[in-house]
């Protein structure tokens, strides 16, 4: 999966899609698989990021990984509770209004109002909190400023940031990031939460969980979500059942901004102890050595020896994720510091500096169009601590290839820049003209079969992978997953 | 020294019975198994006997009635030895008629309270200390109770003339004793409960004692003195306290040091420790409050509301 953030423009429409379709029953009513959160900000739940509260992902000293949040010695004395974990107020408590007051009230000198009334007890509550409460720097001077991606910025940084007419910020759309290390799956003592083996989407069995939580602390991106009305945890799926009949998940398909790709990678599972093991700045690049070059023969031989489907290997080459992530290395992970390896990659935003005001008069900063990249209004700084555990030199690159491909694309339309300076500026980038107008293609034009390269999913044979269904010919009854039941 | 001395007047009862002719329930028991017709023939013949007797009084008392005079009478009462806890009952039939000693017996907080004037006479006597309601009596064995007073009181010398009591001088060793015994410092001989569990007693460390049974500071007094409060650890008769001290009977040297502790508590003019309750509560609440500052210190990293802590700090 990857996210063009250039691209977002915080519209929600990915969320709501989401919520429709799968968190609009009693007890997920606080539940965002998707969201879409404002940076800088605190996000949802409030300050997830902040890893000293929450407990999430993995830590290491070089020589071992262990989860933050529980260990064989730690789970005895939290057993029966997980402290770590968001209360209702750090997600927020859902409310909804009562509409039929507006009908009802008797008649009176004022305009009858709906109060807001908590979906949890049915009782009136002063909202205090939403899911994008800090939404377009809304409450910054609260919720912005406690960043925790601002920490590593001095002071100076920090008032740019905030500074008026200088703000600068982006949005952040979030789904579970579907790990190739997955400490919720870790963490989970019943066994319920698994990573699917045909296609990697990271599922929590409704019917095994036992609601210990323990994967709730566990995800540092909080995004397991605790169902109160059944005591199960839930999570993002990922729509697999779209998926299994070739449509894009809800919040891909109805992307009003053309931001999201999906498709399959393949890599190698067994680089994963050792690679999570290097220091936070080497992650990234860790990870994209672990996804494999689908058009490598060896690579294609390997696969099918373990049972890849041809398919699966055709949608794999024909991924736009693998071009955003190897062949370009536009994309990143997000806070691969955590150690999951997120397998949903991010273009970080160039937020480049167009002008500032100065009194009453505009002016521009930069001599040139697009700027630089280092007087970025984001500091740069800030975009490491988020996309490449502190490796300012892969977010760089990153950057310098996007602002060379307009550059470019400058050239090409418009042609007020000369080629000579425009072919340097992608030379600089290490890029090429056809990698540049391939990379504006699939960034600008892409078609929905362009951003979805959907594999074809078999489910049939998916399940010949794990186990053989001859084994189960003679035991399994037909029609319903469970035994049947006598009333 | 007193409880082997009831030992060996437990066992002398054989023969005194013997003597009387009273009824020997428990010595048929001692024939072997062969001589089982003996035993059927001489209970029938007993049988008879007593038949008999149940309408006119009776001159003789069983073994039974005997042992439960001893177990839970003798503590308070003696037949001709003089007041303990209660009156000297040697007489006692010819004071009040049986109707009214058996119904006394039976329930005497009701008689009391019914408003006799006899029961309230006796009861200021006792400085207001109400006789405990009897474990297991009914009316056959208040009767039975009765009968043993009047045979009792008819000779000259009677069992119940009280038990001896070591009388020498308590010294301060012996109130040392007492108090460590009390507290359950030292263990009783046969296994009997601390005193404290229970029992509060003025001026003894920490919180005085328990709450479950009386403050015991005014027991010496309320007992009229040594001979009475001895006789009544003797054999502790009280509803709740018998069971507990049933087979874990005191030593008399525990008893003397229990009552030199008792006596010393009663004249330090100490009053009772009603305080200590309310110092119970305070010491409670305060060591609470401790240990909460303590897990607060010990878990100060703990997981709190992140998103209102924000709020509240900016």
């Amino acid at each position: 999966m990857v996210f063009h953030l250039d691209k977002c423009i915080g519209c929600h429409t990915c969320s709501v899609a989401c919520k429709n379709v799968w968190t609009d029953r009693e007890g997920t009513d606080y539940m965002w698989w998707n969201n879409v959160e404002t940076k800088p900000g605190t996000g949802y739940p409030t300050k997830w990021e902040d890893q000293d509260s929450y407990k999430g992902g993995w830590v290491t000293d070089g020589e071992d990984l262990e989860l933050r949040s529980t260990s064989k010695s730690k789970i005895i004395p939290n057993i029966f509770h997980n402290p770590a974990q968001p209360s209702m107020d750090d997600y927020y408590e859902p409310w909804t209004y009562k509409y039929e007051d507006l009908f009802n009230a008797p008649e009176g000198d004022d305009q009858p109002t709906a109060r807001p009334v908590s979906m949890v007890t049915g009782e009136h509550i002063d909202v205090e909190a939403g899911p994008n409460w800090d939404d377009d720097l809304s409450g910054s001077e609260v919720y912005a400023k406690n960043d925790v991606n601002m920490d590593g910025l001095n002071q100076e940084q920090r008032a740019q940031m905030m500074a008026i007419e200088r703000l600068a910020f982006f949005y952040l759309p979030r789904i579970c990031n579907h790990c190739l290390n997955p400490s919720c799956v870790a963490a989970c003592p019943s066994g319920a939460l698994y990573k699917r083996g045909e296609d990697g989407i990271v599922l929590l069995n409704q019917d095994r969980c036992r609601a210990w939580r323990s994967c709730i602390p566990a995800c540092p991106y909080k995004k397991t979500y605790f169902n109160w009305s059944t005591g199960k945890s839930e999570k993002c799926i990922l729509c697999f059942p779209r998926l299994e009949t070739g449509q894009a998940p809800a919040c891909f398909h109805s992307c009003v901004g053309r931001i999201r790709y999906i498709s399959n990678l393949l890599y190698d599972a067994d680089k994963i102890r050792e690679l999570a093991l290097l220091p936070d700045d080497q992650l990234v690049e860790a990870q994209r050595e672990m996804i494999l070059d689908p058009h490598d023969p060896a690579v294609i031989e390997a696969a099918k020896k373990n049972g890849v489907h041809d398919g699966i290997i055709r949608t794999a080459q024909k991924s736009p994720v693998y071009k955003f992530l190897k062949e370009w290395k536009l994309a990143l992970p997000l806070h691969v510091e955590y150690r999951t390896f997120p397998m949903l990659f991010y273009v970080p935003p160039l937020l480049p500096v167009m002008s500032s005001t100065q009194g009453d008069v505009v002016r521009n900063e930069v001599d040139e169009l697009f700027g630089d990249i280092e007087k970025a209004r984001a500091p740069i700084e800030y975009l490491g601590k988020m996309f490449t555990g502190g490796n300012l030199g892969k977010l760089r690159y990153a950057l310098r290839k996007q602002l060379a491909v307009r550059i470019w694309r400058r050239f090409v339309t418009v042609g007020d820049i000369s080629e000579d300076k425009a072919k340097a500026a992608l030379a600089e980038a290490d890029c090429t003209p056809e990698a540049a107008d391939e990379i504006y293609r699939l960034s600008a034009l892409a078609t929905f079969d362009d951003r979805f390269v959907i594999p074809p999913f078999q489910r049939e044979m998916a399940i010949e992978m794990l186990e053989d269904p001859h084994d189960h010919r003679s035991i399994t009854g037909f029609g319903s997953r469970m035994a049947p039941k006598r009333s | 020294m007193i409880g082997n001395d009831l030992g060996r007047r437990l066992k002398k009862w054989g023969g005194t019975a013997r003597r009387l002719k009273w009824k020997r329930t428990l010595t048929v028991r001692r024939y072997p198994v062969r001589k089982l017709h003996k035993i059927i023939q001489c209970s029938y013949v007993l049988l008879l006997t007593s038949s008999v007797l149940v309408a006119a009084p009776q001159d003789t008392v069983s073994e039974e009635t005997l042992e439960f005079f001893q177990g839970q009478c003798a503590s308070c009462h003696t037949i001709g030895g003089g007041r303990l806890g209660g009156p000297d009952l040697k007489g006692a039939t010819d004071r009040r008629e049986a109707d009214w000693l058996a119904r006394f017996i039976r329930d005497p907080q009701g008689v009391i309270e019914s408003g006799d004037p006899y029961a309230l006479k006796i009861l200021s006597e006792a400085n207001g200390v109400v006789m405990p309601t009897l474990a297991g009596i009914d009316a056959k064995l208040a009767e039975k109770l009765v009968n043993l007073i009047r045979v009792e009181s008819a000779l000259e010398k009677s069992h119940f003339e009280g038990m001896k009591f070591d009388d020498r001088a308590l010294t301060d060793a012996d109130i040392e004793r007492g108090r460590s015994l009390f507290l359950g410092l030292t263990s009783f001989e046969n296994g009997a409960p601390a005193c404290a569990s229970c029992h509060a007693l003025a001026g003894l460390a920490g919180f005085g004692g328990g709450t479950l049974g009386p403050d015991l500071t005014s027991a010496y007094g309320r007992l009229e003195g040594r001979k009475a409060l001895s006789a009544w650890l003797t054999s502790p008769p009280s509803a709740v306290m018998q069971p507990v001290f049933k087979g874990h009977s005191l030593e008399s040297e525990e008893i003397l040091g229990l009552v030199a502790a008792m006596k010393d508590a009663a004249e330090s003019g100490i009053g009772e420790t009603e305080s200590s309750t309310l110092s119970f509560i305070l010491s409670g609440i305060g060591l609470a409050a401790g240990l909460m500052v303590l897990f607060d210190g010990f878990w100060r990293k703990r997981f709190r509301s992140v998103r209102r802590t924000l709020v509240e700090n900016s």
